[in-house]
């Protein structure tokens, strides 16, 4: 069974500023993206008939934020996750079109990720007493393991064990996404950094996480608007084609850190992911152009690059740090400064910088950028558009164990 | 009801006979009745057959450190006063490296349990992060809950290590 190549678009894309302490409602930042997205297709609210978002209880439901912008829709759902969720829920958009269910998607996630629910942070008092732990809460939090960083940190050590991949290059990811996000007006950290800094900032959990190898916290909203490629052409902007979409593939063992049963512990479930995404584009990696990876910490991107194929496991940490990534290397990656620097949306704001980046109009300082006029001079505060970018890729994480691609043309 | 540091342990089915026979001083795996094999994480059926019948099964309680991390900065309150504390991925020694489905991809299965490496003799503390490294042998050792339950935890065990110990250079301590 083949995928679905090319049928379906990505129209619209739109967010709320990334900032901390929005002093706003999930649902208020939920209609402004979804209102945005909108609005960039070129389309108004009798056009949109489907809505899916996904959330880990921080949001509000499709069916508010459809009601209060007047969109009756045909169908819906909310599913429940994080990372990895937004290339899934697209694929799931393609799905409840091409079933007949809807004919126009729009996919959102609101959060308020900074001064709301904190990941892996003490899980809210149920009531009087001590928290009540069941299930895998039991195998880890005991022991002191609930955040990412910490529930990802087994396999990023035995990465650098295994493959001596060290904490210079893991700051090379930093130091390219942050030169990225200088030429980003969105981004949140917009300051350029080096290897030393990362080095020096202190340690969160070690011997991979500094602060500054860990993603921001921002709170935001973000939306793409997915629909077929029949009705992509008469709307306001070039589509971006989807060419191929999975949703959480998974390693042998899985969730939540059952995979460290299962060596090799150092592969990302890209490793399964990839071969769907690349059979069903028809395309290999060398023809990708431009990645987006989930950069919940550096060390993210460096498996998801061998997990996909990009290099071959272990070399990850020479393929982030060799300037490949970078604005004007071989394949730039996460060019808005992605989750590092631009804001944290589990995944979404990924997946609209490729969109604009493939209708070359990335929202940089030239002058020219809506009518696709770039300069290419990525020095600080300038450019930030790919020359001539075709094929574009996303790359989503939820756990080691679990992965979502995206790939895209112009 | 047992707790630790402010949590209510041992509130789940599939877990209270493992707090039990910690209690009783043995680590315990699920062994499955159709195919015996051991896993390593605690779950309610047979990954390798389906099978949902299962027995506790003691284990030595040796192993080795497969993983590590140093954890920081504390997330949880409860771990405020033990910063910066070691937490181990321990592969026991028993039924080491089954092939997954034949090993078709080199998956292989081992069982490996998630715990801190506590002071050699007092189960409460952590040991020093300077003491913590990949290819380490260690031994179980268990801190008392209350309610005749115990937590697994591990401590370094005086046995030469199993390979060339491994730890990251820090640049930045």
């Amino acid at each position: 069974m083949g995928g679905l190549k090319d049928k379906y678009c990505i129209v619209g894309v739109g967010e709320t500023a990334y900032v901390r302490g929005s002093g706003r409602s999930t649902r208020s930042m939920g209609v402004e993206a979804v209102r945005a997205a909108m609005a960039d297709a070129g389309l108004d609210a009798t056009d949109v008939d489907g809505m899916l978002c996904y959330q880990v209880g921080d949001s509000t439901l499709s069916q508010t934020i459809a009601t209060d912008l007047g969109i009756r829709l045909n169908f819906y759902t909310d599913t429940y996750g994080g990372g990895s969720s937004t290339e899934t829920i697209i694929g799931l958009a393609m799905g409840a079109i091409e079933a007949g269910m809807c004919s126009t998607v729009a996919v959102f996630r609101s959060m308020n990720g900074y001064s709301s629910l904190r990941m892996g942070g003490r899980p809210a008092p149920s009531g009087p007493g001590p928290a009540r732990l069941v299930g895998d809460a039991l195998d880890t939090t005991p022991y002191g393991v609930s955040s990412p960083a910490q529930r990802f940190q087994f396999t990023f050590a035995r990465h650098m064990q295994t493959y001596g991949t060290t904490n210079e290059q893991l700051a090379a990811v930093k130091v390219a996404h942050a030169k990225h996000a200088s030429n980003n007006p969105r981004a949140y950290y917009r300051k350029r950094v080096t290897v030393d800094d990362v080095l020096d900032s202190r340690w969160i959990v070690k011997p991979a996480c500094h602060l500054l190898d860990c993603c921001i916290e921002t709170d935001n909203a973000t939306c793409v608007i997915v629909t077929s490629a029949d009705r992509a052409r008469d709307l306001r902007q070039r589509p971006a084609y989807i060419m191929s979409v999975t949703g959480r593939a998974n390693k042998p063992y899985q969730d939540p850190l059952a995979h460290y049963q299962c060596d090799p512990i150092t592969r990302q479930a890209g490793y399964y992911g990839g071969r769907i995404a690349f059979r069903n584009a028809g395309v290999e990696p060398a023809d990708v152009q431009l990645t987006g990876c989930y950069d919940a910490f550096t060390f993210t991107p460096v498996l998801l690059f061998e997990g996909y194929g990009f290099c071959a496991e272990g070399e990850g940490g020479d393929y982030v740090s060799g300037g490949t990534i970078e604005l004007g290397g071989a394949r730039p990656s996460n060019t808005s400064g992605g989750q590092l620097c631009e804001g944290y949306t589990h995944g979404m704001n990924l997946v609209i910088e490729n969109v604009r980046q493939l209708r070359h109009q990335a929202d940089d300082s030239c002058p020219g950028w809506r009518e696709g006029e770039h300069t290419y001079d990525h020095a600080e505060g300038g450019c930030r558009q790919v020359r001539d970018v075709e094929l574009a890729m996303n790359m989503g994480w939820g756990t080691p164990a679990v992965s979502s691609a995206l790939i895209m043309r112009r | 009801m047992a707790v630790y540091k402010g949590f209510d342990i041992a509130a789940d089915p599939e877990h209270a006979g493992y707090f039990e026979a910690a209690g009783r001083g043995e680590l315990v795996v699920q062994r499955c009745a159709e195919c015996g094999l051991l896993r390593g994480q605690i779950g309610a059926a047979c990954p390798f057959c389906t099978c949902l019948d299962w027995t506790w099964e003691p284990v030595a309680g040796t192993g080795a450190i497969y993983s590590y991390q140093v954890v920081a900065r504390a997330v949880n309150a409860a771990f405020a006063d033990w910063v910066p504390y070691p937490v181990v991925l321990v592969e026991l020694d028993e039924q080491r490296g089954v092939p997954w489905r034949g090993g078709r991809e080199d998956e292989a299965v081992s069982l490996r349990k998630i715990a801190n490496l506590v002071a050699r003799d007092d189960p409460s503390r952590p040991e020093d992060e300077a003491n913590v490294a990949i290819g380490l042998r260690v031994r179980v050792c268990f801190a008392k809950l209350g309610d005749g339950l115990a937590l697994p935890q591990f401590r370094l065990a005086d046995e030469p290590p199993e390979h060339d110990p491994w730890r990251a250079a820090e640049r930045n301590r």
